[in-house]
């Protein structure tokens, strides 16, 4: 089930009553938002429940496991077993086609034939997400960051339905404590809430989809077609649609999410002010930044062995980064650019500790090669990639480029250059009118989001892919 | 951004219920035409029906007030043009369409592209065009072909409620004025039909069947201006699932029946030939074995998008001798 869609809508307001209605009462509120959770997940295909519910027992045994076991040899086991069933689980839904086809081109290329089957596997959806997290949450108990947890806490901290889809990526130790305290109905941390989701809508149905529509996807499915100006409107057009996707979709999750009670983690921070591709991480995709961070980053060394091993574990964890969102030579390139930059930015830093850019130029430079990654992040493969990059410029006829879609560019930057506090201002503004005002507001928004995106309906949201 | 936990933010449960209850009432109300067209493109099964028993009597008591017009306006200022309309060819034409007779000893001719006169070639229909529009690109010769793709993603032709065809079709020429039409559409189509006299039909009906070959008639009469350029016609390849499967046999007959009625219409068939019209997940392609259709067992890949482009090549070279060669 996707967000934007009149079926989402109902299931959310019946959850939404049951949930604070049963909130005094754990023993009904947990089974029941697993059960909501489980429904939401299997919508589209209930065997993906099944899935899920493997990950989740095989985890939840982990962890206790890893807690109870006396010896380290016994707990470093059962981690491995974990870890090596969510990989295996990865593996084999998201990576065996691409490697049953390329064993079989080798295959083929010695005289062997094709001996291998090649099949297509359905990809569940959020796969990625809730693995990572089941992968989180074994490590932090084998840390000692996290006590075990029960099967229904595991449970619902994979499943919860706001984030499994696409994230924001949770750990235990977040979301756990929260599930074991109950909300109070009293505090709904509307403003915020009421903000997130209709923010997110507009992004996703004004911006994203409208600039896939008008110049993204044309471009990118025949760049050869087209002018200089198109391909660079395209170049970063394609910076802002993905930024409002990603960030439209992670706004409606955590606003959702607030309406129920609960908190979960920040994921964008204005991602496009960082003034170093050091910075950006720290502002773009920040769950799966610190993810990377703590459990490939720093048991590959860190920094800790020197400099030659930290570029080196920089550029893994940007690499295996950019294989996580696919096998494909664009997506390793799109993380090799953004490991090679990390390490650039850090060998300058430790070389010439005093030089400093001015703020602007920084800003310029770290955009720009954040949107030189996007156009391989994006591209179905090489050739197009490189047919953008060299087809750059302001030249040539360009009926694409319109001044509402330059705009929607300028505006998907400019909106993160809003400071935090008008925000806050405006949303306790909203939270302090009637009823009747806030419904008003937010259902004229629904009705505007939907004309924005016409018959052709919401496009499904990019991370969903992942 | 990290929500603030600032007490002037929080409102109780009951106020966030209201504030969701009035924001769904408004967004039904002023919004309810596309409720009923959402309702109309679902799957037929218990959503679909509640939907749109909901959805119809909002959408008579909001057009009998006048709550339409704000969202017509807004539909005029986003630049939405309506896709629906009642009364068209494509839901009350009669059958004589088909009963027209093509004069096969006539050879149609058109303008044979140049590099300083490249075909312009819009590729539409629904999500399988997408792919298709990519490929056709780079399997043309260089400089020849300029394609345009817009897909209208699950639509078909069963179902003119929810996506009218001949309403696109008119739009769709009218703003691009292409050479050619390649239409790549059915796999939204395995519902029942509505004949103008009122008849249902099933799929795998006789009567289904010329029913969807006089949409088809309909839609590509339309595509073509009547004859000034030439339409290929793409229905879907063969299906993993055998229920899909007879479906798509029954559309690739319907269309090749069509072609006889409308001069400028080609059938493309890529159900009976690729892979000698049995279904396979991958496909050889350049002497390169690739995953040749989604996990759903009807759309290509991208990879598997290169055969089917490459018969539609095939076919546009007939009439477009320079695309002759690859």
């Amino acid at each position: 089930m996707s967000f934007p869609t009149i079926e989402f809508a109902a299931f959310f307001a019946v959850v939404f009553v049951v949930s604070w209605s049963l909130m005094p009462h754990p023993r009904a509120w947990r089974p029941f938002i697993l059960a909501a959770s489980y429904f939401f997940y299997g919508w589209v295909d209930w065997r993906w429940v099944l899935i899920l519910m493997a990950s989740t027992l095989v985890n939840t045994v982990a962890g206790q496991v890893i807690a109870r076991s006396p010896s380290q040899v016994g707990r470093r086991r059962a981690l491995t077993v974990a870890i090596v069933f969510d990989l295996a689980l990865l593996g084999v839904f998201k990576y065996l086609g691409f490697f049953v086809s390329e064993m079989d081109q080798a295959l083929d290329s010695i005289g062997l034939g094709s001996p291998l089957p090649l099949v297509q596997i359905v990809l569940p959806i959020g796969i990625s997400f809730f693995t990572f997290q089941g992968i989180s949450y074994v490590v932090d108990v084998y840390r000692r960051v996290t006590p075990p947890a029960s099967l229904m806490d595991v449970a619902i901290l994979q499943a919860f339905f706001p984030h499994i889809v696409a994230g924001p990526i949770v750990r235990a130790n977040e979301l756990l404590p929260q599930l074991r305290t109950p909300r109070d109905p009293r505090s709904v941390l509307a403003g915020p809430a009421i903000f997130l989701i209709v923010g997110g809508l507009l992004k996703k149905t004004v911006i994203a989809d409208e600039l896939a529509r008008r110049i993204v996807d044309p471009v990118y499915n025949d760049p050869a077609s087209h002018s200089a100006g198109e391909l660079t409107l395209a170049f970063y057009g394609f910076a802002a649609q993905i930024y409002c996707d990603f960030s439209g979709y992670t706004d409606l999750a955590i606003g959702l999410a607030l309406l129920l009670g609960y908190q979960l983690p920040e994921n964008f921070n204005r991602p496009y002010l960082a003034l170093s591709i050091r910075d950006f991480w720290r502002r773009w995709h920040m769950t799966l930044s610190r993810w990377l961070r703590d459990y490939l980053y720093i048991p590959l060394g860190g920094s800790r062995g020197g400099r030659l091993k930290t570029y080196r574990n920089l550029m893994i964890t940007m690499l295996l980064g950019g294989l996580w969102h696919g096998a494909s030579w664009t997506f390793v390139l799109w993380g090799g650019i953004h490991g090679t930059a990390l390490s650039v930015e850090r060998f300058t830093r430790e070389r010439f500790p005093g030089f400093r850019l001015p703020a602007w130029v920084a800003w310029l430079v770290t955009f720009n090669v954040v949107c030189v990654a996007w156009v391989f992040f994006r591209a179905p493969n090489l050739a197009t990639a490189f047919d953008i990059l060299g087809g750059l410029g302001l030249s040539g006829p360009s009926p694409l480029v319109t001044l509402p879609l330059v705009l929607l560019v300028a505006a998907a930057i400019a909106i993160q250059a809003v400071p935090r506090e008008w925000w806050l201002d405006a949303e306790a503004w909203l939270v302090a009118r009637p009823v009747a005002v806030q419904g008003l507001a937010v259902g004229a928004i629904i009705v505007a989001a939907d004309a924005a995106v016409g018959q052709q309906g919401v496009a499904p949201f990019i991370y969903y892919q992942f | 951004m990290e929500p603030s936990r600032d007490r002037r933010l929080t409102e109780p449960a009951g106020r966030v219920l209201g504030v969701i209850l009035i924001a769904l009432a408004i967004a039904a109300l002023f919004n309810s035409e596309a409720l009923v067209r959402a309702g109309e493109g679902m799957q037929p099964g218990t959503t679909r029906d509640i939907v749109l028993s909901v959805g119809r009597p909002i959408d008579d008591v909001a057009g009998a007030i006048g709550l339409h017009l704000p969202r017509d306006g807004l539909d005029l200022a986003f630049g939405q043009e309506k896709k629906t309309a009642s009364g068209t060819e494509l839901e009350t034409g009669s059958n004589a369409i088909l009963r027209r007779n093509r004069r096969k000893d006539t050879q149609q001719s058109f303008v044979q592209p140049t590099p300083q006169r490249p075909l312009h070639v819009l590729v539409t229909g629904d999500s399988q065009a997408d792919f298709i529009g990519q490929r056709l690109v780079d399997q043309s010769p260089p400089g020849l072909l300029e394609v345009e793709t817009a897909a209208r993603n699950g639509t078909g032709l069963t179902n003119p409620a929810f996506f009218n065809w001949e309403i696109n079709a008119q739009q769709e020429v009218a703003a691009r004025d292409p050479d050619a039409v390649v239409m790549a559409i059915g796999g939204n189509d395995g519902f029942n039909i509505q004949s103008r006299d009122g008849s249902l039909y099933a799929p795998g009906d006789p009567g289904w069947e010329t029913e969807f070959a006089r949409r088809v008639a309909v839609v590509s009469s339309v595509l073509s201006g009547n004859g000034k350029r030439p339409v290929y016609w793409v229905p879907p390849p063969t299906a993993r699932d055998p229920d899909f499967n007879r479906i798509f046999a029954s559309q690739n007959r319907a269309v090749k029946r069509a072609t006889q009625a409308v001069p400028a219409l080609r059938y493309v068939d890529v159900y009976s030939t690729l892979n000698g019209g049995h279904y396979s997940d991958s496909l050889k392609v350049d002497g390169r074995r690739v995953l040749a259709r989604q996990p759903d067992g009807i759309h290509f890949t991208r990879d598997g998008a290169v055969p089917a482009a490459r018969l539609i090549l095939a076919a546009m070279a007939e009439d477009y001798p320079a695309l002759r060669g690859r």
